[in-house]
């Protein structure tokens, strides 16, 4: 009786043993390409040192012409002025056909204006 | 020189992404809020409240000192993208799933399910093209990612392009990648631009574009997935997702598949469109372009209409409204067959369609004197100056422009007639299309298709 049993259990793990095998034999793989484009990082740099204070300085605050942002940096202009009535505001609009990807064009004429600089307000 | 950059909330993102893809990942930021911000800018006073609140958030960017990784941040490290991958199911039914819900999930497909782009079906696609998979054909904005044939073709294959589509889908994408094609405003500008890809030529016919009733809708397999391959490579090879760096506010009008369509060269009283721009009639050619939701003009099955009629209401259309840069802007004038038949009967040539629409869509100096931008704050005038001053209006035609900036002048919205594009398509009767793109920068571009292996055209 004994001996059946254990037989009826190799029997039963033989077959269940067959059952995943063919379980695992059916999963189908698909091997597909990847769409994206790899990107050549660009060189990474670092921003420009702080001031220590907004005391004195020169700010340019550079509109960059959407709707609104004329209105926006004078409020800050505004405030700038009251806090520290010694800076010197110097409001810039950037050329409206020049984006921002043209920055080589109009940043040198912000960086002659100031010691700073606010930009806004995108979008 | 140090600063701070303002946005909103809503653009939080893309400022990050942009700035992490030119390199300066730690630009200091202050968002405001966008459910504010937007309902206030119209006044100063308004905006009292949110400038006040963000001041001293803005005082100590500009002061507080740099850390280690602000001043001197880690070289951005390459993301391998060439590695093919593995995706298993239990049938092959559910692995076709399990890659669809990959790529939806994971922001490569534009949302719609895809052709699985195994290495069998890419090798199909490149077998139509003489040109190398290896081959770079060009940089792809805004992140600039490296467009090779095998890119594009792998895009192709998702979109459910036949092989024969393929040097089109090419020749679309030289056109894109273009240095003088401003695809960055294209594919992130909060303005919504649809591209337009305009296909010419014997090649057209062969592969059975629709250039009829319908051109611009679902149906023809061509246009369909010749646009799709083009919005898939341009997704995926330029990483652009919507909300998070393509900011177009309403979405594209036709973001599947683009205005994609041919000429129908057979009912134009002219030349090909691409013969007159210089290519042979044997030539095949893609023209890339872009365009805002076209201006319909017609009166299609139900309601008069004269040839002339429409050539006016373009006119009055085009010199009616704020046109910004007038530098970098072209016109694709889409007549039906029966309008082009009529102008032609009225005696128009292309040439004379193009003068025609230059004199008549040209603005008095008077009331350009009297229009602010549509853009930024410089008045109309001060635009085009700049313009004339930077370059960006051709040396060749400065002139004309300043002799028109004068009491009396008249101010042409293009640089040349050229920049009037006259293309044949459509049903009959028939919608004339016009379409048009307010951009700063160029973006028309038209190739030769090329290397074809499976077509009698296009080698």
């Amino acid at each position: 009786m004994k001996k059946q049993s254990n037989w009826l259990r190799a029997a039963a793990l033989v077959c269940a043993s067959l059952f995943l095998a063919g379980a695992a034999a059916a999963q189908v793989t698909l091997e597909v390409m990847n769409p994206r484009g790899e990107i050549p990082p660009p060189p990474t740099m670092g921003i420009n040192a702080r001031v220590s204070s907004l005391a004195g300085k020169k700010i340019v605050l550079v509109d960059n012409g959407k709707f609104g942002a004329d209105n926006f940096l004078n409020v800050l202009a505004q405030i700038l002025k009251q806090k520290y009535p010694d800076a010197t505001i110097v409001m810039y609009p950037k050329p409206s056909a020049q984006t921002i990807t043209d920055m080589p064009k109009w940043y040198p004429t912000v960086k002659q204006q100031g010691d700073l600089f606010i930009f806004g307000v995108g979008d | 020189m140090p600063g701070v950059y303002f946005t909103t909330t809503e653009f939080l993102d893309d400022a990050k992404s942009a700035a992490k893809d030119r390199g300066m990942p730690g630009i200091r930021m202050i968002a405001l809020p966008a459910d504010t911000y937007y309902r206030s800018r119209s006044t100063q006073a308004e905006l009292q409240p949110i400038a006040a609140a963000v001041f001293d958030q803005m005082v100590d960017d500009l002061v507080r000192p740099l850390t280690a990784d602000e001043a001197k941040p880690s070289q951005i490290q390459k993301q391998h993208e060439n590695t093919n991958i593995k995706v298993t199911g239990s049938d092959y039914q559910d692995a076709y799933q399990n890659v669809n819900d990959l790529f939806l999930d994971s922001r490569w497909a534009d949302g719609l399910p895809i052709v699985p782009p195994t290495p069998v079906l890419v090798k199909a696609m490149l077998a139509a093209t003489t040109r190398s998979p290896d081959e770079v054909v060009g940089q792809v904005a805004p992140k600039n990612g490296t467009a090779t044939v095998e890119k594009i073709a792998v895009n192709s294959v998702m979109a459910g392009a036949k092989p024969e589509y393929f040097p089109v889908i090419l020749a679309a994408m030289d056109g894109f990648v273009d240095k003088h094609f401003d695809l960055t405003h294209v594919q992130a500008s909060t303005g919504s631009f649809t591209p337009v890809v305009i296909v010419n030529g014997p090649l057209a016919k062969e592969l059975n574009f629709n250039s009829g009733i319908g051109m611009l809708g679902h149906g023809w397999r061509a246009n369909s997935t010749v646009g799709r391959a083009l919005r898939l490579s341009l997704l995926n090879i330029g990483q652009t997702w919507p909300a998070v760096n393509d900011m177009a506010l309403t979405g594209r009008f036709e973001a599947y598949t683009f205005f994609t369509f041919a000429e129908d060269e057979a009912k134009s009283p002219w030349e090909p469109y691409h013969v007159a721009l210089g290519y042979k009639p044997e030539d095949s050619t893609v023209t890339v372009a872009t365009s805002g939701n076209p201006l319909v003009l017609g009166g299609g099955a139900v309601a008069p209409w004269t040839a002339q009629g429409i050539l006016d209401t373009v006119a009055a259309r085009t010199s009616n409204v704020v046109f910004g840069w007038v530098h970098s802007q072209t016109y694709i004038l889409v007549l039906h067959p029966d309008c082009a038949y009529e102008l032609g009967k009225l005696g128009y040539t292309r040439k004379s369609l193009q003068a025609w629409l230059y004199e008549h869509t040209s603005i008095p100096y008077e009331k350009l004197l009297a229009a602010t931008s549509g853009f930024g704050h410089a008045s109309e005038i001060d635009e085009i100056n700049q313009s004339i001053a930077d370059g960006r209006i051709r040396p060749d035609r400065a002139q004309i422009f300043k002799n028109a900036l004068k009491p009396g002048g008249k101010v042409p919205i293009v640089q040349s007639p050229d920049d009037f594009h006259i293309v044949v398509a459509g049903g009959s009767p028939g919608y004339s299309l016009l379409f048009s793109y307010p951009g700063p920068n160029w973006a028309n571009e038209t190739k030769k298709i090329t290397g074809a292996t499976l077509t009698k055209a296009g080698h």
